[in-house]
């Protein structure tokens, strides 16, 4: 795969510049000042939600101050003194991790089924899979929620965990993947005696680790923002995930929007540093979906 | 074989598609989710169809994706074709075109509902500078799902830019000088060469964006709540609602199967229709 | 992506599991027992109130530790109902008038044996029995009345409502009242079911048939009531497009001296006492008659609760002990439900507003809520609906009301 970036073009440069090569300047020029602007007005929302957060006393009603007047961390010890904030955040981590961690294991294990594993009827099963790509979460809240009380897991985190096991898209994705590995590397393993959970776990992942990091990021960012389920099934305040938190300080705090911005804030942050940090397979990854 | 396909075999049966066989046996029930449930036949299917309201959820749910996806996609269209030029900074850019995209529909949801606040909102004082008369936003019944589909392009715009970078990235860019040589302009290189190489791409993005855009759900709770007066009540927010404001879970499932049904619907009928427009060169 | 990664899925999956487990943890050792109350009804203002009665209770009976939570007031039926659909519902809930009958017939609700009925005043204590069983007690209850700025009236010249006003009264000093210039409007009324019913019996019409399986609103009266609602909004109400119907709008409005008359219940009491200028109440103008919105809220105990002894004696204190009396005539709360008129009579005697007596004059004619058996909040939500549509324009007021009639029966008539 080429990096988004790498374009071998480059800026025509002349030592004298002709009428239609200063026309070019000028659109380039123009160009570059548009998508600054563009940039700025796309960053605009995020800056304005850090300056609310560390404005005390602004309403939803508040007239806007592109500089705080008067900065504080008011809301911030707020949200953390008066709603069990640390206590949500820690949900939001344990949910996505577990999320992640299963979800990677799930796909890998069934994409492995059906890019190495000839079976009667894989084209029909993995038609199913992908299947149920087009049946959202949001049309089953009323049997799910109806199943997992029978079975006692509404307000557990393990009921807001279940749903989130398999995912068609992660199998789809790394399935792709696979089916750029080699099979030839699968049959020298093979000759050396491994048999398929080896050469699953020596040659297959191993190679793979780009679209493991694209899915990795992808369950977590699916499960840190999700929010229908978790608002169903996590009846406890002190089970609720950041989403479904922040949807109920908006409801509280009409007049405090400072903490509604301060939590917002909070629950972006998180998200931010996985981004900075692994940026290149979050768009890589997005990018790859659109080519298949 | 077994071995490997279980993990995901297991919670797919049981998490969606028994679920899924479950919804259709409660939408012939009526359920309060309290009581015992009690058989109506197709009583719900019924009611949904001659109830206006049904309707109206499907009609703003149409209206959403019908102001969404051409706000995304003229927007991603546009800045990928900037991006995709010899521009200087261009990761940096792309990654601040593409930072909504992470952030969750409920945090977009609250913060634009700070920016559009019919009163002293940012965006309404903007505009105030420029002696325009800002509209009610989500407070107004008209303006209502205008601001939710506002906030949705803001979030998405990014989401498509990739893609549709990718894909012009893929196009041979020899095609398009060929077309220059021609004498094609710009406009006329976009129309003829580019967006017809695009096609799979733009399809994927068409695909996507109506799934998704069948199942709005988190902006609209968290802005609107489907109100004013009902004005952007959409067909997921009326699914929940049914269930858990109204108890009448049974006819959220029926609701269920009628929206599973259109999205079924419109795909196939999409992936029908691709071999007309989809150019897969 | 390594083989501890994988490793970690399950010791990571075995946490869950196990901190899943700590979700209901109510440990009841050396006979302490803690239950659990949610709540609307001190929700934007009053939750240092409640929390006073609280401690009150946990001062008599050491014992027992009661934990509150508190929702606001439209997030409360909707959490409500999921809780109660979860099983994970608290052992004392709030519940009004008009959503009662249908939580005791769907069983959620548990027999509440009451130590001391002389109490309560008899009228509220039976709304809420069934078969002559208590399944609920009263917490209070509270009228809607016509709160106006008495400043604002004295500029433009004009005479205070009185208890006498009619539609037509209200109708010509709000006009005269509002000043669009100054950003000054003349009246306020939320338009919605509540405020609809009520207009309705104001102008001598039914919401319901007499059976109550069909609406009986869509009449010559009916619409008039609608057209009364509608019609303010934009001449001497701001529109929707300008804020009006979010929350606190109106009493924001009030407070920040550009609303001359407002339709609410006295339950603002506390949150207008400070304005700095004069304010008074009167009894809501009528049409063909008066007829004041009555509300009452109560406290039922889960059918579902472990520890129903202890939330019976809560709900108890809560609805009629010595410090909830005077906790609610002190902060000017809703009024207390019981039947002692003496202790009732300090309340007239507090200032601000000064006519209290408008209070207890609107319970000569009052108004209750429309109740059906099923559908009950699908109802209200459907009305209010399309009275908004009415009111911003997309829909005539006779279109609105067909239109209601219709979906409404469709909700309520099976």
């Amino acid at each position: 795969m080429a990096d988004a970036t790498t374009d071998t073009r480059t800026e025509p440069t002349t030592a004298r510049r002709s009428p239609a090569a200063r026309a070019a300047l000028t659109r380039s020029v123009l160009l570059h000042v548009v998508m600054v602007l563009g940039a700025l007005a796309m960053f605009f929302p995020f800056y304005w939600t850090l300056v609310a957060s560390f404005s005390p006393g602004t309403g939803l009603s508040s007239t806007p101050r592109i500089v705080p007047d008067d900065p504080g961390l008011d809301a911030y010890v707020q949200l953390f003194s008066e709603v069990p904030f640390a206590r949500v955040v820690a949900n939001s981590v344990l949910l996505a991790t577990v999320t992640t961690l299963v979800q990677l294991f799930t796909s890998a294990t069934a994409a492995y089924a059906f890019s190495r594993l000839p079976f009667p009827g894989r084209t029909i099963v993995f038609g199913v899979y992908l299947a149920t790509m087009m049946i959202p979460l949001q049309v089953l809240v009323v049997p799910l929620f109806a199943e997992f009380r029978a079975f006692g897991l509404v307000d557990t985190y393990l009921g807001a965990l279940l749903p989130t096991f398999a995912a068609a898209f992660g199998i789809f994705l790394l399935r792709q993947a696979m089916n750029q590995v080699p099979v030839e590397l699968d049959e020298a393993a093979a000759i050396d005696g491994a048999g398929h959970f080896r050469i699953f776990w020596t040659v297959v992942l191993p190679n793979i680790r780009p679209a493991l990091a694209t899915l990795a990021v992808f369950a977590f960012m699916g499960s840190w923002n999700s929010f229908l389920w978790p608002l169903v099934v996590l009846r406890s305040p002190e089970l609720q995930t950041l989403p479904v938190a922040l949807a109920g300080l908006q409801g509280q705090y009409t007049t405090e929007w400072d903490v509604v911005m301060a939590g917002s804030v909070i629950s972006i942050l998180p998200m931010l540093a996985i981004y900075l940090f692994a940026q290149k397979y979050v768009i890589q990854g997005v990018a790859n979906t659109g080519l298949k | 074989m077994l071995v490997f396909l279980l993990p995901s075999a297991i919670p797919l049966a049981l998490f969606v598609l028994g679920p899924m066989v479950a919804a259709a046996w409660i939408s012939l029930t009526e359920w309060n989710l309290l009581a015992p449930a009690t058989w109506v036949g197709l009583d719900n299917y019924a009611k949904l169809l001659t109830d206006p309201g049904t309707a109206d959820v499907f009609l703003h749910t149409a209206m959403y994706i019908v102001g969404y996806l051409p706000l995304v996609y003229v927007g991603g269209l546009a800045i990928a074709l900037a991006l995709n030029t010899a521009l200087r900074g261009r990761t940096l850019l792309r990654g601040v075109y593409f930072l909504p995209v992470i952030t969750s529909w409920i945090v977009v949801a609250l913060v634009w509902r700070w920016l559009l606040n019919p009163s002293n909102g940012v965006v309404n004082t903007v505009l105030g500078f420029f002696g325009i008369e800002g509209p009610g936003w989500w407070s107004d019944p008209a303006w209502a799902m205008p601001s939710i589909i506002l906030a949705s392009a803001w979030k998405d715009v990014g989401f498509v830019m990739v893609i549709l970078l990718a894909g012009l990235q893929a196009i041979d860019p020899e095609l398009v000088d060929a077309a220059r040589v021609d004498g094609a302009g710009w406009w006329r290189r976009l129309f003829s060469v580019t967006l017809p190489l695009l096609s799979p791409a733009t399809f994927f993005v068409v695909v996507i964006s109506l799934i998704n855009g069948f199942q709005v759900f988190d902006q609209v709770y968290a802005m609107t709540g489907g109100g004013p007066g009902g004005a952007s009540q959409v067909v997921v927010q009326q699914i929940y609602d049914l269930t858990f404001r109204y108890g009448s879970a049974g006819e959220a499932s029926a609701l269920s199967w009628l929206l599973f049904l259109v999205i079924l619907a419109v795909t196939v009928v999409q992936i029908r229709g691709q071999r007309r427009w989809v150019n897969y060169g | 992506m390594r083989t501890t990664a994988f490793a970690a899925v399950g010791i990571a999956a075995a946490a869950a599991i196990a901190l899943s487990g700590c979700a209901a943890g109510d440990a009841a050792d050396d006979g302490q027992v803690t239950i659990t109350y949610t709540n609307f009804i001190s929700n934007d203002g009053n939750e240092e109130n409640l929390q006073a009665i609280v401690d009150a209770f946990e001062e008599e009976n050491p014992d027992i530790t009661v934990e509150v939570t508190t929702l606001p007031y439209a997030d409360y039926g909707t959490a409500l109902q999921t809780d109660l659909a979860a099983g994970t519902v608290a052992d004392l809930f709030d519940i009004e008038y008009a959503n009662y009958a249908q939580y005791q017939a769907n069983g959620v609700l548990a027999e509440l044996p009451v130590e001391n009925t002389d109490a309560y005043r008899q009228s509220l204590l039976e709304a809420y029995q069934t078969d002559g069983t208590q399944f609920a007690l009263p917490s209070s209850f509270s009228a809607v009345v016509l709160y106006y700025n008495a400043d604002l009236f004295d500029a433009a010249g004009l005479e205070y409502p009185t208890s006498d006003w009619t539609w037509a009264d209200e109708q010509a000093a709000a006009e005269q009242l509002t000043d669009a210039a100054a950003g000054v409007w003349g009246d306020h009324q939320p338009v919605s079911f509540y405020e609809f019913y009520k207009a309705l019996a104001q102008n001598g019409g039914d919401f319901l048939s007499e059976d109550g399986t069909e609406v009986a609103f869509n009449t010559p009266e009916g619409i008039e009531a609608a057209q009364w609602l509608v019609g303010k909004s934009g001449t001497v109400m701001p529109t929707i497009e300008q804020g009006q119907g979010t929350p606190d709008f109106d009493t924001n409005l009030f407070k920040d001296g550009k609303l001359a008359m407002l339709h609410t219940g006295i339950w603002v009491f506390g949150a207008v006492a400070d304005v700095p200028f004069g304010w008074d109440i009167a009894v809501e103008p009528g049409n063909a008659q008066q007829a004041s919105a009555v509300f009452s809220n109560a406290v039922g105990v889960s059918s579902g609760s472990e520890h129903p002894e202890a939330a019976a004696k809560f709900a108890e204190f809560l609805t009629s002990s010595d410090v909830m009396v005077q906790v609610r005539l002190d902060s000017g709360w809703e009024l207390p439900p019981i039947s002692d008129e003496a202790a009732l009579a300090t309340y007239l005697e507090k200032d601000k507003p000064a006519n209290r007596q408008a209070v207890f004059d609107s319970l000569d004619g009052i108004a209750l809520p429309p109740v059906v058996a099923e559908g009950q909040q699908e109802m209200q939500d459907i009305m209010t609906e399309e009275l908004v549509e009415a009111q911003s324009g997309r829909k005539t007021v006779e279109e609105a009301l067909a239109s209601a009639e219709e979906r409404i029966n469709a909700v309520i008539g099976r």
